[in-house]
């Protein structure tokens, strides 16, 4: 088994931001897509409403619900505000926790907050 | 070595490199799902991203509860769905191609679901399929209907240049190691495969190589550091030249192939000693 010399760094605990989409109102994401394609991070995610008897029909994306926009990558979102102003609907919410400030003290050599 | 050539190679084709073992294309190595059996990974719904066991947001919500644990052992299984897909250099690339068959192009899912692209016709195609699953593709209506083009060897081998002079990164895609399914065309932030490994270290492996700059025949031109989707190069402004974090790089070989004064060269992984095992 190999250990990874370098693993992405995390701060762990910390709480990311939390993106809520009012699916009554968005409800034509594939043919809308601006905030699919306006985000920085690309934190957004459409996908097809799937069920059986609709598996080998090719689905209208004029269609209310036939397609549901998730949040995918909520993990990199900063909260800059962009999905917000660009939506037609105004479907998106976002809630950032707030974070504190880091202010380090030195105390033996050490770091601490 | 990484697992998958110490699994799959064979040291007396394509120095021992998995992918280049022709074993891998054979037609039995394609894993046919039992009757009743649940589908596994991509093949679960790569349409609706609903993936068999942990996902990414699974890995968010233990970064968020602090648990380390959950997030080493999610991350795991999750190396077992990817399968070991991993990035090729252009150069290995070709070598793919010739012994793949048969190969398609299409539309890449990952930009249709993150960026809303639909892609439509030939033109617009940004993925490639390969091998023998590419003759059952009417089974997943969404992802084919703007239909497959399918080419010969020389067509896709010209057709992956392009898209390299474009800036997508090669990875290979695995439906069921080591039955090679596809080459994805990836950069950041819309490739799930790419950004996957960049931001959690889960799925993709890097390849058997890094870059390495030659400081004498760099004249600072840049262009290199326009196309790195990882993160690992940079200009340094003091020197005035490229600079590579070889942590970060995957040795995806897009700066080699850009810099047109040909300071970039790629060295095997093995050669480098602190980063040889370095694969996540």
């Amino acid at each position: 088994m190999t250990i990874p010399a370098k693993m992405p760094e995390f701060i762990w605990g910390r709480q990311f931001p939390k993106i809520k989409i009012d699916h009554t109102k968005c409800t034509v994401p594939f043919l809308c897509k601006k905030c699919l394609e306006i985000c920085p991070v690309a934190a957004f995610n459409v996908s097809r409403v799937m069920s059986l008897e609709k598996k080998l029909e090719e689905m209208d994306p004029r269609v209310d619900g036939n397609y549901v926009l998730h949040v995918s990558r909520r993990d990199k979102c900063t909260g800059c505000n962009l999905c917000i102003e660009v939506c037609p609907v105004n479907a998106i919410s976002i809630e950032v926790p707030k974070m504190e400030r880091l202010r380090p003290e030195v105390k033996g050599g050490q770091w601490t907050s | 070595m990484c697992w998958m050539c110490e699994q799959f190679g064979d040291q007396k084709h394509g120095d021992g490199l998995w992918y280049l073992n022709p074993r891998n294309y054979a037609r039995n190595m394609y894993k046919l799902r039992a009757p009743g059996e649940k589908p596994k990974g991509a093949d679960a719904g790569l349409e609706t991203g609903v993936m068999e066991g942990p996902s990414i947001q699974d890995l968010i919500s233990a970064v968020e509860k602090n648990d380390k644990e959950g997030f080493e052992r999610m991350r795991k299984i999750m190396q077992e769905v990817g399968q070991g897909q991993q990035v090729v250099p252009l150069a290995d690339a070709d070598k793919i191609l010739e012994l793949s068959s048969p190969i398609g192009l299409e539309s890449c899912i990952c930009r249709k679901a993150d960026r809303a692209r639909d892609e439509r016709n030939e033109f617009q195609y940004t993925c490639m399929g390969m091998g023998v699953g590419m003759l059952k593709w009417e089974r997943w209506p969404e992802r084919y209907k703007g239909g497959v083009r399918f080419v010969n060897v020389e067509e896709a081998k010209e057709w992956n240049h392009e898209m390299d002079d474009r800036g997508f990164v090669h990875i290979l895609m695995l439906f069921g190691a080591p039955y090679i399914g596809g080459f994805c065309q990836c950069d950041y932030p819309d490739c799930g495969a790419l950004r996957s490994a960049v931001d959690f270290g889960v799925g993709t492996l890097k390849s058997h190589y890094l870059a390495k700059v030659d400081y004498s025949k760099c004249n600072g031109c840049g262009i290199c550091a326009q196309r790195c989707q990882w993160g690992a190069l940079k200009f340094e402004t003091t020197s005035g030249k490229a600079n590579i974090d070889m942590f970060k790089c995957f040795g995806c070989g897009l700066c080699h192939t850009a810099c047109p004064r040909q300071a970039i060269s790629l060295v095997r992984r093995e050669s480098v000693p602190a980063v040889a095992e370095v694969w996540l």
